[in-house]
């Protein structure tokens, strides 16, 4: 090695050493959240502003003053302190919040949605609908109207009449896609009716779909559940807990399960372990209860309640 | 146990639990105080970006020093020193050694080749092919072959076969390698040559020495007034095989020749490595290299510093010795191959409990200069151990350890955008290299393809993956071993020339 190596060597070190030494303290007092004002050879904490908004590229006021930045953004060396924060952008609605920053810390906005002030209302059909039922698949709008019951697409498009029943309640409560996709539930505080839907492709002629009334109750309603299997409605009216069979034709098989205190406030139907969870308060305590509704006991429950049928039927 | 044995386990285990108390305090203390770690994290890493950019600058003066020496006409140099009071240049003989294990004869060839391309006068030239005896007869009659071959074209070509399971030797490649010196030896004393005019040089089976490698070596020995009490060391490049190997070893083993490179001008750290030369004086005078040591080729030079009582170094020269690089035909196998290697590498981990006991037993050497080289020598091993685990795997712990509330702080907020930001710089450094990396190739041979050259550029994207999966974990594996005293045996790299596999 020679000695201009040796020169260039010694320089590179002294200046990667002296670079070290100057850049360490910045950097780390940097990311510790404390700035260092040269001018007056002061130190102070300061905390960071995080905010994110979609869409993106929104201007931000902090105080009322415009900052340079856009979101998604990071305001850093903010002294402690609750600033204004205002999030703009042409065309959307804008975002407000008072915001605290403190010490060493980071104060994240990283949710904000900015709403279109034009909101684009689009029609999905021309159809007088007096309701409609959209299952959680998505899969089609089913309408009921004065006319009938019709069904499209979920854009309105390929629409096709059902049936011609137009009877609808006027206080529907809820609607409910049965676990196998071939009926729909609804009801009401008086009331539960069940729209068969049969398949289109095998029936030529005809109804593609059936509503029958399956419960009148002297009760009210609270709300009613799909069994997984599908033929049976778990539902509360007053303080019963009851379970109807359903099938076209014939007579229905209603069990009360349970009866209350007092009419459950909270109720919860779980379908995949078909259980209801619902609160009572038998001896004045109001606690959680869970009934076990599972196919194989539920089966068990109704042969004896069926056989109990039968024999009352006997006697008679 | 013996105070001294106890002394050296001692020290046999101090890398090793550095670079483990490192490693496991981090992993503990991003749990406990994440805060901690991510300040750590953050001088390590500008420390790392700064060290890089440091050896960027050193790389990019060696290649440019590299470049000029290129051009130079060593013989003539020698000449012009004529009448000046100095050795002169055509009193000096080579001593050019061959330790080799299983070898084949293509590898051989092509090594001799090259001292028959030097423009150095072979009739000065001794060829030695040291061959193992447990490598086998077949090997022992290429060697035979060969010297029937070459042994009209230079002063002298010896054969030796060294003995298996000689008492305190073990497999190593000094072991062989100080039997083929007995023996030159042997043959320089029946020509009656004076030792300080003989110059050894110990070469890996694969070594292809450049034309003017043995004229620039003359020249430095001969100018040098301490000829004796240095080494001489060439830059290695891999350059055999390199366009037929896989990308990931071309990496690796280039990146291995930067730093080589970037060595040479780090004079006061400077160690022997792989193929170099020295005085077979001085060679005679410590009692050849340790048998019971794998990383001969370090090991000679601190086994030369701690006899001449600290006074001796290494001299870089410009010049290129060109070697295999490590590879195979599957991507997994060249990986395994090239971790194999850098831990026979890492395991100059040795050479640390080696000085260290040396350095107790010499009174001689100055004790800022032993705190000063035992520093050197450890910090380059525990770096090599550490850097990659802590940049790659250390620094998100804090993140993932420290949970919402650290993530709530500046610090935090900070550490994944500054360690990111600084680790931007070092691209720089990869394109230096990228750049380099196709000025060292040898001409691209006939029956490969001209789009190969935009893979030998390209190929670079992958050293950030093989920093961070094979930087380090040699290293560690290495220090572990010597830590729990599982020393490793000597492992021959098996050679791959174009689809012909050797051992």
């Amino acid at each position: 090695m020679n000695k201009s190596d040796t020169v260039i060597r010694y320089i590179a070190f002294s200046f990667s050493l002296a670079l070290y030494l100057t850049l360490l303290p910045i950097i780390l007092s940097y990311s510790l959240g404390y700035h260092i004002d040269f001018h007056k050879f002061i130190i102070y904490k300061t905390g960071i502003l995080s905010l994110r908004s979609t869409p993106s590229g929104a201007s931000i006021y902090i105080d009322g003053k415009l900052i340079p930045d856009v979101t998604p953004a990071r305001i850093e060396e903010l002294r402690p302190g609750t600033y204004s924060v205002e999030v703009k952008k042409e065309g959307l609605f804008p975002w407000q919040k008072d915001l605290t920053v403190r010490s060493n810390m980071v104060t994240r906005a990283e949710n904000i949605l900015l709403f279109p002030i034009l909101q684009m209302t689009e029609k999905v059909s021309d159809r007088e609908t007096d309701d409609f039922f959209i299952p959680d698949d998505r899969s089609q709008i089913y309408y009921m109207t004065k006319t009938g019951l019709y069904k499209s697409n979920i854009d309105g498009a390929n629409p096709r009449k059902l049936s011609s029943y137009s009877s609808w309640p006027s206080d529907i409560l809820g609607k409910k896609l049965s676990p196998d996709g071939k009926k729909i539930l609804y009801f009401n505080e008086n009331g539960i009716w069940v729209i068969y839907l049969n398949d289109l492709r095998l029936i030529a002629n005809g109804n593609a779909a059936e509503v029958e009334e399956v419960l009148k109750s002297s009760n009210i309603i609270k709300d009613v559940f799909w069994h997984s299997g599908s033929n049976h409605i778990v539902f509360v009216a007053g303080r019963d807990i009851d379970i109807l069979e359903i099938g076209k034709g014939g007579g229905k098989n209603i069990v009360t399960l349970n009866k209350c205190r007092r009419q459950p406030k909270g109720l919860y139907y779980d379908i995949y372990n078909d259980s209801l969870y619902f609160n009572d308060s038998p001896d004045g305590k109001s606690v959680l209860y869970r009934i076990d509704l599972r196919e194989k006991l539920f089966e068990k429950f109704m042969e004896r309640i069926r056989k109990e049928f039968d024999i009352i039927y006997d006697q008679k | 146990m013996t105070r001294s044995e106890r002394l050296r386990r001692f020290f046999e285990i101090v890398p090793g639990f550095m670079t483990w108390s490192t490693i496991l305090g981090l992993i503990i203390f991003s749990i406990f105080k994440p805060l901690w770690v991510a300040v750590f994290i953050i001088c390590f890493d500008l420390y790392w970006v700064i060290r890089v950019g440091y050896f960027t600058t050193l790389l990019v003066f060696a290649y440019r020093r590299l470049n000029m020496e290129k051009k130079t006409d060593w013989i003539k140099k020698c000449k012009s020193l004529e009448g000046r009071g100095m050795l002169s240049y055509d009193s000096v003989y080579h001593a050019v050694l061959f330790p080799s294990y299983k070898e084949g004869p293509e590898v051989l060839t092509s090594s001799i080749n090259a001292l028959l391309d030097s423009n150095y006068d072979k009739k000065k030239m001794i060829v030695a092919l040291a061959v193992e005896e447990r490598a086998g007869d077949a090997c022992w009659e290429n060697a035979k072959g060969l010297q029937k071959k070459f042994s009209d074209k230079f002063f002298e070509f010896i054969i030796t076969r060294h003995p298996d399971g000689l008492k305190g030797e073990a497999k190593t490649k000094g072991a062989n390698a100080t039997w083929g010196a007995a023996i030159i030896k042997e043959f320089i004393d029946s020509k009656k040559i004076d030792y300080e005019h003989v110059v050894m040089s110990c070469f890996d089976a694969d070594t292809c020495a450049e034309k003017e490698y043995f004229a620039c070596l003359t020249y430095h020995y001969i100018t040098n007034p301490k000829r004796t009490r240095s080494s001489y060391q060439p830059i290695p490049v891999y350059n055999n095989n390199i366009w037929y190997a896989r990308s990931i070893a071309r990496v690796i083993e280039l990146g291995s020749s930067f730093m080589q490179m970037i060595e040479t001008m780090r004079l006061e750290k400077f160690v022997t490595f792989s193929s170099h030369s020295m005085s077979f004086k001085t060679l005679v005078d410590v009692g050849y290299w340790p048998v019971d040591m794998i990383s001969d080729d370090s090991v000679i030079y601190w086994k030369c510093f701690l006899y001449f009582d600290g006074d001796y170094s290494v001299i870089p020269m410009y010049v290129t010795v060109s070697l295999d690089v490590a590879t195979e035909k599957a991507i997994i196998p060249t990986i395994i191959k090239q971790y194999k290697q850098k831990r026979r590498w890492a395991w100059g981990v040795e050479n640390f409990p080696y000085l260290m006991m040396g350095f107790v037993k010499n009174k001689n050497i100055p004790l800022l200069k032993k705190i000063r080289r035992g520093f050197h020598l450890f910090e380059s091993h525990y770096t090599w151990a550490v850097w990659a685990i802590i940049v790659t795997f250390i620094a998100p712990l804090p993140l993932i350890f420290g949970g919402g509330i650290f993530r709530q702080t500046t610090m935090g907020y900070s550490l994944p955008s500054v360690a990111a930001a600084l680790f931007r710089i070092t691209t720089l450094t990869l394109f230096i290299c990228m750049l380099m990396s196709i000025k060292l190739l040898p001409p691209r041979p006939k029956d490969v393809k001209r789009q190969k050259k935009l893979v030998m550029f390209t190929q670079w994207i992958l050293a950030p993956l093989l920093a961070a999966f094979v930087g380090s974990t040699p290293a560690i594996d290495a220090q572990t071993r010597l830590m729990l005293g599982k020393y490793m045996h000597f492992q021959v790299t098996e050679k791959i020339r174009h689809g012909v596999t050797t051992n």
